[in-house]
C-alpha cells in the first residue's frame, strides 16, 4: 500500500501482555469505528468512560471484552493508564534520541530567570513589584486616573452628557421616557457612559498588562510559585490565570475558570472570584477611596486576602472530591511581540464589549424601572436597620442595591458619597469591605449561572449575600472596639 | 460455478477500478492539534486569513475555530482545536478536540508541537498515528530552539514516523509555504 518511497507509518508496539489483550479486544470489535480498532482497544484497556460506553452500545460481545479488560488490568500493579503513557513516553524517547541534538548554550541564562520567578525568595518580590508597577501604577492610576478622567470628565461630562440631556428634554414630552434614556439613571447617560468613559479604560489598561504578562511567559511561573499555597484553598497553580484576571473582570474570569481540570477546583474558583477578588472597576474606585488612607488601605487588603485564604481553606475542606493535580507547561520566557499583544488586547476588549455592556444597558433600564415603580425606595427603607448595624448612614442602601447590578456602580456610588463628605474614615472602609465581597455583579452573576447551573451559582450567592454584611459588622465592631479612625 | 466466476469478475472489476476521489467535491477538511501555547493558533490564522467564525462546540462551552483556505486550488476546512495534551482526556477541552476528530472525519490532522518541548508531544502524535488517522507532524518554534542550541534532524523524523514533517517559525512567519505545501502534497497523494 506505501507509495513509492514513502515509509512505512510507524507502529507503536507495547509489551506482550499488552500486545496480547489489544490483539483479542479488537477480534471482539465488530462495529464501525472511526479510531482504529487498536486505538479504540488501548482507550478501553485505559478505561475511558467515554469509549466504553459507546462500545457497550455498540458491541454485543461487551461482557466478554469487559472480561479481557479485567482480566489484564489485574496482571499490572499500576493503572494501566500509567503502564500505557510510560511506554509511549518511551518509544517516543528512542525516536528522537537520534532526531535531536542540544548544546548547553543559553540554558544557563533561562534557568538563572527561571529560579528566580519560581522560589519564593525573589519570586514574591518579583510578583509584589509586578503588581505595584502593572496593576497599581498603570492600570489603577493611568487606566482608572488618568484615562477616566479624559473620557469622563472632558469629553461625557462636558459635552455628550448635556447634548444628550437636552435633545431627549425637548424631542421627548414624557418625563417617564426621558429618565429612560438620560438624566442621572439614564441608558445613554449613564449605562453608556459607564461602559465607555469608566470601564472601558479601566479593563482596556488591564487587558493589555495581562497580554504582556502572558506572551512573556510569566503567569506560568508564578503559578508553580503559588502552586503550594493554592493546593492548600483546594486549588491548583493553574487557577492563578482566572484569578488574575479576577482582577481585571471577574465575569471574564468566571469564565476562564472552565480550563481547570476539576468540577470541583471550577467551584470553588467560581466562589473566590465572585466574593473576595475585587474587579479592576472596584479597585479602581477603592483605591482612589482609600489611597489618602493607607492604614485603612492596609486593613481592607489584609482583611480582603485572610477572606480569601479563609473562605478557600473552608471550601476546600468541606468539598468532596479529589485534591487537584499540578502539571502545566513551562514555556521559556521570551520578549513578547507587540502586534501580538495588541490583538489579543483588542479581540479581549471586543469579547467584553459584546458580552458585557448589554448588561449594563439591562442594568440601566432595570435601575429605572426599579425607581419609577418606587421599588428601590421600598428596599431601601428596608434595608435602614442593616446600615444601621454596619455603622452606615441609610444612603449606603442605594450603594448596595446599585452595586447588585454593576458592582462598579456601587463602588462608584461609594465615590460620590465621599465627595459629598456624608462618609467618616471607619464607614467609608467598612461600606468599601462590605462591597467588595458583596455580591457579584449581574453580569458575573449570568456567566455563573451559563457556566456552574442555576443550583450553584444560587448557592454562591445565597452565600455570599449575608456573608458580606456580616463582615462588614464585624469589622466595624472590631475596628470600634480598638477605637480606631482615620 | 457460473454464479462463481461471475463473482470472481465483478470482484476484479471492482479491483481494477481506482479508489473514487470522494472528496474533491467537498471541502477537504484540515484539522490542527496540539497542546496549548505552540503556536496552532497562529499557524491556523497564518492558512486562513481572515474568514473565520468561533462558535461553541454543540453542547459545550468549549470554542473552536473554523476557517477556509484554498492550497493548490483544492479548497479547505481549516479547524483550530482546544488544546490537548493525550488522545485520553482530562479537561473539557480535550474532550471537545477527541470527539471532534471521531465525528468530524478529518482528511488531514496536523499536529502542531514545539521543538523546544518536542519529547513532551511527541506522544501525542504516535497516539494519533495508532488511532489510524491522516497525521502530519509541524515542527513549530524552529527559531526559539535555535537559540537554546537545540538542533532536530527533520528528515530523519519524517523518516522514523514515516510521516511528512516541516518546521516552522510561525511567529515570524518562516516556513509556512513549505507547511502549506506538505499539506497539498499530501492530500494530492491520498487521494491519488
Amino acid at each position: 500500500m506505501s507509495g513509492s518511497g514513502s515509509p512505512e507509518r510507524f507502529a507503536l508496539r507495547y509489551d506482550e501482555t499488552i500486545e496480547k489483550s489489544l490483539e483479542s479486544i479488537e477480534k471482539l470489535l465488530k462495529a464501525r469505528y472511526t479510531f482504529s480498532k487498536r486505538m479504540i482497544a488501548l482507550l478501553l484497556l485505559q478505561q475511558d468512560e467515554e469509549i466504553m460506553k459507546m462500545v457497550k452500545l455498540r458491541e454485543r460481545e461487551f461482557p466478554r471484552i469487559f472480561a479481557v479488560i479485567q482480566n489484564t488490568r489485574s496482571q499490572y500493579k499500576d493503572p494501566l493508564r500509567y503502564v500505557i503513557t510510560l511506554q509511549t513516553h518511551q518509544k517516543s524517547k528512542e525516536i528522537l534520541a537520534g532526531v535531536v541534538k542540544d548544546s548547553d548554550k543559553k540554558k544557563r541564562l533561562h534557568s538563572v530567570l527561571d529560579r528566580l520567578t519560581i522560589q519564593p525568595l525573589t519570586g514574591i518580590p518579583i510578583l509584589l513589584l509586578v503588581l505595584y508597577f502593572g496593576l497599581y501604577k498603570f492600570v489603577g492610576q493611568f487606566g482608572a486616573g488618568t484615562l477616566v478622567d479624559l473620557i469622563e470628565g472632558k469629553l461625557f461630562e462636558a459635552y455628550i452628557n448635556p447634548w444628550v440631556n437636552q435633545v431627549v428634554g425637548n424631542l421627548i414630552p414624557w418625563p417617564a421616557l426621558q429618565t429612560l434614556l438620560a438624566f442621572d439613571y439614564g441608558v445613554v447617560t449613564l449605562g453608556l457612559r459607564y461602559a465607555v468613559a469608566i470601564i472601558l479604560p479601566i479593563v482596556g489598561t488591564f487587558f493589555l498588562a495581562f497580554s504582556l504578562l502572558e506572551d512573556s511567559g510569566y503567569l506560568p511561573r508564578l503559578a508553580l510559585l503559588v502552586d503550594r499555597l493554592f493546593k492548600k484553598i483546594g486549588l491548583s497553580g493553574r487557577a492563578v490565570i482566572p484569578m488574575a484576571l479576577g482582577f481585571g473582570c471577574d465575569t471574564m474570569a468566571t469564565l476562564v475558570s472552565r480550563t481547570l481540570e476539576t468540577n470541583r477546583e471550577r467551584v470553588i474558583a467560581t466562589l473566590l472570584l465572585a466574593l473576595a477578588i475585587p474587579c479592576s472597576a472596584q479597585l479602581g474606585v477603592v483605591l482612589g477611596l482609600l489611597s489618602a488612607k493607607p492604614l485603612a488601605l492596609a486593613i481592607w487588603s489584609g482583611f480582603i486576602i485572610l477572606l480569601f485564604l479563609l473562605v478557600g481553606y473552608l471550601a476546600a475542606k468541606l468539598m468532596p472530591g479529589k485534591k487537584p493535580s499540578f502539571y502545566m507547561e513551562l514555556p521559556p520566557l521570551r520578549m513578547p511581540k507587540l502586534s501580538n499583544i495588541l490583538e489579543k488586547t483588542l479581540s479581549r476588549m471586543q469579547w467584553y464589549f459584546i458580552e458585557i455592556v448589554p448588561f449594563f444597558i439591562l442594568a440601566s433600564v432595570l435601575i429605572w424601572a426599579g425607581k419609577i415603580t418606587g421599588a428601590f425606595d421600598a428596599v431601601i427603607q428596608a434595608t435602614t436597620p442593616l446600615m444601621g448595624a454596619l455603622g452606615l448612614p441609610s444612603k449606603a442602601a442605594e450603594i448596595f442595591l446599585f452595586g447588585f447590578f454593576r458592582r462598579d456602580y456601587g463602588a462608584a456610588g461609594l465615590y460620590d458619597l465621599q465627595k459629598s463628605g456624608v462618609l467618616t474614615g471607619v464607614q467609608m472602609l467598612v461600606a468599601a469591605v462590605t462591597l467588595t465581597i458583596f455580591v457579584p455583579c449581574i453580569a458575573q452573576f449570568a456567566i455563573m449561572v451559563k457556566e456552574r447551573g442555576w443550583k450553584t451559582a444560587l448557592a454562591i450567592a445565597c452565600f455570599i449575600f449575608p456573608f458580606a454584611f456580616f463582615c462588614g459588622y464585624i469589622l466595624n465592631q472590631a475596628l470600634a472596639l480598638l477605637g480606631l479612625t482615620f | 460455478m457460473d454464479k462463481q466466476t461471475e463473482d470472481d469478475r465483478r470482484n476484479t472489476a471492482n479491483k481494477s477500478k481506482p479508489p473514487q476521489p470522494a472528496f474533491r467535491n467537498r471541502k477537504t477538511k484540515l484539522v490542527l492539534v496540539g497542546t496549548p501555547n505552540v503556536g496552532k493558533s497562529v499557524i491556523f490564522n497564518l492558512i486562513t486569513g481572515t474568514y473565520v467564525t468561533v462558535s461553541n462546540y454543540p453542547g459545550t462551552t468549549v470554542e473552536v475555530s473554523r476557517g477556509a483556505a484554498k492550497l493548490d486550488r483544492q479548497m479547505y476546512e481549516v479547524i483550530d482545536t482546544p488544546g490537548m495534551y493525550s488522545l485520553f482526556p482530562i479537561t473539557e477541552e480535550e474532550r471537545v478536540t477527541r470527539t471532534l476528530l471521531l465525528q468530524e472525519k478529518p482528511d488531514v490532522v496536523m499536529h502542531v508541537v514545539d521543538a523546544k518541548n518536542i519529547e513532551r508531544m511527541l506522544p501525542l502524535t504516535l497516539q494519533l498515528l495508532e488511532a489510524g488517522l491522516p497525521v502530519i507532524l509541524a515542527v513549530n518554534m524552529m527559531d526559539e530552539a535555535k537559540k537554546i542550541g537545540r538542533s532536530i534532524d527533520l528528515d530523519a523524523l519524517s523518516q522514523a514516523l514515516g510521516i511528512p514533517v516541516a518546521g516552522t517559525a510561525a511567529a515570524l512567519n518562516r516556513g509556512m509555504e513549505q507547511l502549506k505545501r506538505m499539506v497539498a502534497q499530501y492530500v494530492r497523494k491520498r487521494v491519488a
